[in-house]
């Protein structure tokens, strides 16, 4: 079977031969893995190495120079963008909250009958480590680490299909971004796509089931235990999710 | 000493000790003050001379309020320069809505069709539609440069690009307006307006004063409104990319992404 056969065929994204350059520098030369829906898909690398640039190409904040991006064997750059945005929801690196509470944050733009459902939106904030109490709090008022709970869990609203999450456990405890990893990977086991931008390599060990290491504008694709060994003791016997991954690339 | 010689001896002091203020202040504003006062000076007395002219050759009327719409929107348009099509932005949003506005009262007779009725009026509401231009425009792109998480948070939710732009717009537009609501419901009481000043120092009634100052004021309620409203329409197509993406630039210009 060939590339873009199997990529036709997966569940979830299947990013093919993605560049992007921003004036002489590539900071994409030929990104390609699968992110199938129901598994955690880690991407790491320094800071500045375009994590953030790959996951907003993933849902078309970014298009790129050449490559595709495919969501269920359809080629993203088909599909209207809006609709798309509302299918992979993205929750950016700067958690920014919209202009009034909590609850007109989780609520934003969704249909008002859905908007009402307020065991949808407690659910929501529950997944991302908040009680129902936050609902009527202002959104200014909350501290830094509240914020991207927040974003989370109106991410979580919308019921999406994949989640894009960039620096998902950077404004957050150690306790809260554990019962974050917790959550994502029972959303993971529910049939959710992960996708998560991190440089917290301890984090992506712990949920991912499939490791991208971007550098210099090319990816190296592994399970979490051949691409971080240190964060492994020796004997572990985590199970490795896919071997030598055929998309990898040195 | 003659009043006119008075009168340019007190200003030019004035705006020396304004120079002088900001220079003990080290505000860094010393060599502008100085530049606007002298541009005040040369354009006043080039106008006066012209205006005299215009008088004079009615047809020239025409070329004049030209001119005045050209010198606006190169202003208002050098103030949002960080846009694509700032100067075509800015003549459209000052020229279509003073324009119409001073069509309008010449053709309903509130002014007569005369260049010493038309000019003043012209310049008046080409100059109110410039500064919300300008205002509007500037918030705009310091919108679009400081604002952008919000713009991208709101695209990231499934908003299309002209919805995720509107806050943003209305923000503007309403900032933008303060000064004109402002100055209108404070006539009189806490400052006089020019035309008023103007018409009163020239020998006309204070009431004739009023009623010609209230009919300029009004009509700048809409004219100015309409210039925001023309400059965010205008500034939302600019910034906005296929794909329901947001063009992302540096408060001068720079595309970031």
């Amino acid at each position: 079977m060939s590339e873009d056969d199997r990529a036709d065929r997966i569940e979830g994204l299947a990013i093919r031969g993605l560049r992007l350059a921003r004036g002489e520098r590539a900071v994409l030369r030929d990104v390609s893995f699968d992110a199938p829906k129901g598994t955690v898909t880690a991407l790491v690398g320094p800071s500045g190495i375009g994590k953030s640039t790959l996951l907003r190409c993933l849902n078309r904040l970014l298009v790129p120079d050449a490559g595709t991006v495919l969501l269920d064997g359809e080629d993203t750059a088909a599909l209207d963008p809006c609709a798309l945005r509302r299918r992979a929801g993205l929750v950016g690196q700067t958690p920014t909250m919209l202009p009034g509470s909590v609850r007109e944050n989780l609520a934003y733009g969704l249909d008002p009958a859905v908007a009402a459902d307020e065991p949808r939106l407690t659910r929501a904030l529950a997944d991302a480590g908040l009680d129902a109490g936050f609902l009527d709090r202002p959104a200014s008022e909350l501290s830094g680490g509240e914020r991207a709970r927040v974003a989370l869990a109106r991410a979580l609203t919308r019921e999406p299909e994949l989640l894009l999450l960039d620096e998902p456990t950077a404004a957050l405890d150690a306790l809260t971004a554990r019962h974050i990893g917790g959550t994502l990977t029972a959303l993971a086991g529910a049939g959710l796509g992960v996708v998560l931008a991190t440089h917290d390599l301890a984090f992506a060990a712990e949920i991912a089931d499939r490791v991208v290491a971007l550098r210099d504008g090319v990816v190296t694709v592994g399970s979490p235990a051949e691409l971080l060994p240190d964060r492994f003791p020796p004997g572990d016997d985590r199970p490795t999710a896919s071997g030598a991954s055929p998309e990898a690339r040195a | 000493m003659s009043q006119p010689l008075t009168q340019i001896l007190a200003s030019t002091a004035f705006a020396l000790a304004a120079a002088l203020l900001a220079y003990r202040q080290r505000l860094n504003l010393s060599r502008s003050l100085l530049i606007a006062a002298a541009r005040a000076a040369v354009q006043l007395a080039l106008v006066g001379a012209l205006i005299a002219l215009v008088f004079r050759v009615p047809a020239l009327a025409i070329a004049f309020v030209a001119v005045m719409v050209a010198t606006a929107s190169l202003t208002a348009g050098s103030r949002i320069r960080a846009l694509p099509g700032a100067r075509r932005i800015a003549i459209a949003a000052i020229a279509l809505p003073a324009l119409a506005a001073v069509g309008v009262l010449l053709a309903v007779g509130a002014f007569a069709a005369t260049p010493r009725a038309t000019i003043p009026t012209a310049g008046i509401l080409i100059g109110g539609a410039m500064l919300s231009t300008t205002l509007t425009g500037r918030r705009l792109v310091e919108g679009l440069a400081d604002g952008i998480d919000e713009i991208e948070a709101r695209l990231a939710l499934g908003d299309r690009a002209r919805d995720a732009l509107a806050p943003l717009c209305r923000r503007a537009i309403a900032g933008a307006l303060v000064p004109l609501i402002d100055q209108t419901r404070s006539a009189g009481l806490v400052t006089l307006p020019g035309t008023f000043v103007g018409l009163v120092l020239g020998g006309a009634s204070p009431a004739t004063a009023a009623r010609v100052q209230l009919t300029v004021l009004l009509t700048l309620l809409l004219v100015q409104l309409l210039s925001a409203l023309l400059t965010a329409e205008l500034v939302t197509r600019a910034a906005t990319l296929p794909g329901e993406r947001v063009l992302v630039t540096s408060h001068e210009g720079r595309r970031l992404r």
